[in-house]
C-alpha cells in the first residue's frame, strides 16, 4: 500500500509502485483534472506539484510519492473561492479549449508562490513546459501577470491594514 | 490502470533506500540473484522506455531501485583540491537546484545557463545530474557542461568507491564504464578561475523542450596572454560526449593570436563525425560545432 497526501487529504493506493502517478490520480483517485497530453515529459499538461515543484505526473512512479505530498488542479480552488490565476485565466482569456489548462494553473501556481513580481521572461520560462495548441501564449502570460498583480495587491492591504491596526493598538 | 500499461507492470518491485551503502545492497543482491535491476531517479528516461517502448522490446524488470529518498545524494558542497575550489554534486543533484542554489549561481554561471536549457522547469526539477551520465544519450546537456569543468564521477559499489573522469566515462553510443552493482555518487567539478572565459551554447529547434541539434561547453583561462586551459564538452556531433581533446592540445600553451581558424577546424575534423539524423545534418553539425569552439576561444 502507497500512502501520500493529496490536495491535503491522506490516500492509499495499492496500484504498482511503477504505476505513474498520472493514472493513479485520473482512474482510482478520480481527479480527472490532470490531463494525459503526451506522456513523455514535453506537453505538461500532467502537470501537479510534488512537495511544492512542479512536475510530469506522466514520469513519476507512484512508489516515488510515499509520504510526499501531492497537489493537483483541484487542490488549488478553497472550495468554490478560486484562486486569483484561476479567476484571471476566466477573464483575461487564459483558458481555452482546456486541455492545457490545469497544468498552466499549476505551473503558473507554482511560480507565483515563489515570485509574485515576475518579468514576462520569468513567466515564459516557467510555462516552457506546458504547450498550448489554441490560444497562442500571449492571453496566458497576460493572465498569469494578473493574477499576480492581483496577489501583491492584495499582500500590500494586508500589510497596510496589519501595520494600521498595529498602530490603532498602540 | 492505463489501457496501454506494458505488462508486467504489477510485477515490478519498488525498494526506497535511504542511503547510498542500502542502494548498494540492494544493488549487488539483485546481481546475486540475477534478478534485473534498474536505478530511478527523475524518471525522464526509464518511465518513458516503460510506458511508450513496444512490449515486446520492454526489458523485463523485477526490481527498480527508487534514489530520490537518498539524502545525501541531494547535496552540494565545497572542497579545495591542490589549492583549487572544487564544487561536488550528490548525483541527484536536479537541474532545478542548479538554478537555486545560490553558491553554484555565484560560482559557475554557466552550470545555471546550461540548466535552463533542458527540458523546462517540470523537466527541471526531476532530472538529476547522475541519470543524465549513466544513460549516456550523446544529446545530454549535463554532461558537456559538467566535461568543461573536468568533472569526475565517484562510482559506488558494496565493494568500495572508484572515481573516473568524464571523459574517460563513456567507451561507446551509450555504453559507459559503469559495472553492474555500481552508482554514480558524486560529480566532483573545478570551479573555473575568476576571468575565466566560460561558454555554454545549446543549438536547437527552439529554446524549451528541444534537444540539441549541437551543444557546446567551454572553459578557457589565460594567465599573461596564453591559454593555459583549453577544456570542452561537446554534445550531437559523435557517438558520445566529446572531450574534443585535439583541440585542447593544440590551444593549451599558446596565445589565441597563435592560433588560426583552419589548424584548429582540422583538429575537429579527426575528432568528431557528426550524423544526419531526425534533427540536423552532419555537415550543419560539423559547421556549428567549429564556429562555436571559435568563438569559445577567442577573447
Amino acid at each position: 500500500m502507497i500512502r501520500f497526501k493529496v490536495n491535503g487529504t491522506v490516500r492509499e493506493t495499492d496500484a504498482p509502485p511503477m504505476a505513474r502517478l498520472l493514472d493513479v490520480l485520473r482512474v482510482p483517485l478520480g481527479l480527472t483534472g490532470t490531463k494525459e497530453g503526451c506522456g513523455e515529459g514535453e506537453c505538461g499538461a500532467c502537470s501537479v506539484m510534488l512537495d511544492g515543484v512542479p512536475v510530469n505526473s506522466c514520469l513519476v512512479a507512484v512508489g516515488q510519492c510515499e509520504g510526499r505530498e501531492v497537489v493537483t488542479v483541484e487542490g488549488l480552488a478553497h472550495g468554490a473561492e478560486l484562486t486569483p490565476l484561476q479567476r484571471a485565466f476566466i477573464e483575461d482569456g487564459g483558458a481555452q479549449c482546456g486541455i492545457c489548462t490545469p497544468g498552466m494553473l499549476v505551473a503558473a501556481e507554482a511560480l507565483l508562490r515563489r515570485n509574485t513580481s515576475p518579468t514576462d521572461d520569468d513567466v515564459r520560462d516557467a510555462i516552457a513546459g506546458n504547450l498550448c495548441r489554441c490560444t497562442g501564449y500571449q492571453r496566458i502570460v497576460d493572465s498569469i501577470q494578473a493574477a499576480a498583480a492581483a496577489v501583491r495587491a492584495k499582500t500590500s492591504k494586508a500589510s497596510k491594514a496589519s501595520k494600521a491596526g498595529g498602530e490603532t493598538g498602540a | 490502470m492505463s489501457a496501454h500499461a506494458p505488462a508486467g507492470l504489477a510485477r515490478t518491485e519498488m525498494v526506497c533506500p535511504k542511503t547510498i551503502a542500502e542502494a548498494c545492497a540492494v544493488l549487488a543482491q539483485a546481481h546475486r540473484d540475477k534478478r534485473a535491476a534498474s536505478l530511478l531517479a527523475g524518471g525522464t528516461d526509464v518511465i518513458v522506455d516503460r510506458h511508450l517502448m513496444p512490449i515486446e522490446k520492454a526489458r523485463p524488470l523485477d526490481l527498480v531501485v527508487d534514489l530520490t529518498g537518498v539524502d545525501e545524494l541531494t547535496a552540494i558542497s565545497e572542497r579545495d583540491v591542490a589549492g583549487e575550489r572544487h564544487l561536488v554534486f550528490g548525483g541527484g543533484v536536479t537541474y532545478w537546484q542548479l538554478r537555486t542554489d545560490r553558491r553554484v549561481l555565484a560560482a559557475i554561471p554557466m552550470l545555471d545557463a546550461m540548466a535552463k536549457d533542458v527540458g523546462a522547469v517540470q523537466i527541471q526539477t526531476r532530472g538529476t545530474l547522475a541519470g543524465n551520465i549513466a544513460t549516456a544519450s550523446p544529446a545530454a546537456d549535463g554532461v558537456p557542461a559538467l566535461m568543461a569543468l573536468d568533472g569526475v564521477v565517484k562510482l559506488v559499489s558494496e565493494g568500495g568507491a572508484r572515481t573516473v573522469p568524464l571523459d574517460q566515462f563513456f567507451l561507446a553510443y551509450r555504453k559507459t564504464v559503469l559495472a553492474a552493482g555500481e552508482l554514480i555518487a558524486e560529480i566532483d567539478v573545478r570551479v573555473p578561475l575568476p576571468g575565466a572565459r566560460v561558454t555554454w551554447r545549446k543549438v536547437g529547434t527552439r529554446l524549451a523542450q528541444a534537444i540539441s541539434k549541437v551543444a557546446l561547453a567551454g572553459v578557457i583561462e589565460e594567465e599573461r596572454g596564453t591559454i593555459t586551459r583549453a577544456r570542452f564538452g561537446v554534445a550531437s556531433v559523435a557517438a558520445v560526449t566529446h572531450p574534443l581533446g585535439g583541440v585542447r592540445a593544440l590551444a593549451e600553451g599558446k596565445t589565441f593570436k597563435a592560433l588560426d581558424r583552419a589548424t584548429v577546424d582540422a583538429a575537429i575534423d579527426l575528432e568528431i563525425k557528426p550524423i544526419d539524423d531526425v534533427r540536423s545534418t552532419g555537415a550543419y553539425r560539423l559547421h556549428v560545432a567549429k564556429a562555436l569552439v571559435w568563438r569559445a576561444l577567442a577573447p
